[in-house]
């Protein structure tokens, strides 16, 4: 009776292990491949960068639909084609700093310190440096600033915030201090992104003692960018 | 050893006849755990041929081989590391070192069957 049920035993394991067998060879089907979830990572990493790709082009034909739409309304509106071009030909120089602005905003004043320097203190302590104005516009920007000038100077794509000795250059154009820089935008957030106690424009203001005003007002103006730009490099890809 | 080849026939049927399907990531991890089992078995029948089958062993043996080797496998391909190497090379030394004594005694229960043949 032992020896039966062992031999029970060895069948039924043997069974199970036929079983399996048989499956795996079917599942696999030769052209079996090992991959490691790493390489299944990449796969879906590159599966969801091309969906988002396919996203964005999506949108792309969208917004362009959107205009072929508004030309055509204008046009069957009696319109002509001259005036939508136009006004987008304007809102592209608005954007990029070939246009005199207004709107709400703030202004920040920055100066170095009057304080007296401890003994054997770094004089660059309390010194407004090219750094601390490009911080302080990226933080601007970061709160949704619109349009952003320094000392009457358009920030534009190509404007350089530049370290000359005591004076920063902008634009290629040197100012010292005190540095106005202009932001159009929503006031409040502004406002805040300069005047919160973890911003850097505090830690000036608190840490260093550098002289920090901010003002808010209905209406700034940041002028026009007025120097010229020239291409030496750049042209425009074709197709486009 | 005939129960053990007829058993296997019939899982092979059964295998081939059922329609059943898994994930195929989970393809490497059941192939470990059933060279395992195969080792399991290997040595299940090199031991009934030494007179000393415990059923027992064979059983726990059987399924704690093939699952050890399957985890072993989704932990090393969870670490980076092809662990389920481990599982190969020490199910695969042990089957050829249980199938060359599984060989061994049948050559000499074969050689002792000639002998008293020719001893009458």
């Amino acid at each position: 009776m032992k020896i039966q049920s062992n031999k029970i035993i060895i069948l039924l394991l043997c069974i199970i292990l036929g079983f399996f067998t048989a499956i795996q060879t079917k599942n696999v089907q030769g052209d079996y491949d090992f991959v490691d979830l790493r390489t299944i990572m990449d796969l879906k990493n590159l599966i969801k960068k091309e969906r988002e790709e396919l996203s964005s082009i999506s949108e792309l034909i969208m917004s362009n639909k959107n205009r072929l739409l508004e030309y055509e309304i204008t046009i069957s509106k009696g319109g002509s084609i001259r005036d939508v071009l136009v006004k987008e030909h304007d809102q592209f120089k608005a954007i990029s700093g070939f246009m005199d602005l207004e709107g709400p905003g703030i202004i920040v004043w920055l100066r170095d310190s009057d304080r007296e320097l401890y003994e054997w203190e770094d004089p660059n302590n309390v010194i407004v440096h090219d750094l601390d104005v490009l911080i302080v516009v990226n933080d601007l920007k970061t709160a949704g600033a619109e349009a952003i000038s320094i000392n009457g100077q358009r920030i534009m794509g190509t404007s350089e915030i530049q370290c000359a000795g005591a004076t920063i250059t902008v634009n290629n154009h040197t100012y010292g201090q005190p540095f106005i820089i202009k932001a159009i935008g929503d006031p409040n957030t502004l406002s805040a992104a300069i005047k919160s106690p973890e911003s850097y424009a505090s830690l000036l203001k608190d840490f260093y003692g550098l002289g920090l005003e901010v003002e808010v007002y209905e209406n700034i103006e940041i002028p026009k960018f007025n120097g010229d730009i020239s291409w030496k490099y750049l042209t425009p890809k074709e197709g486009e | 050893m005939i129960i053990a080849i007829l058993g296997l026939l019939i899982g092979i049927f059964l295998g081939l006849k059922l329609n059943i399907t898994y994930p195929a990531k989970y393809a490497l991890y059941i192939s470990v755990a059933i060279l395992a089992s195969l080792d399991s078995v290997f040595g299940a029948i090199r031991s009934s041929l030494e007179g000393r089958f415990n059923t027992e062993i064979f059983v726990s043996g059987f399924f704690t081989n093939a699952i050890l080797a399957g985890f072993l496998a989704y932990i090393g391909d969870r670490l980076g590391v092809p662990l389920y190497y481990a599982a190969i090379f020490a199910f695969g030394g042990r089957l050829f070192q249980n199938f060359a004594s599984i060989r061994r005694h049948l050559l000499e229960k074969f050689r002792s069957r000639v002998a008293t043949r020719q001893g009458e």
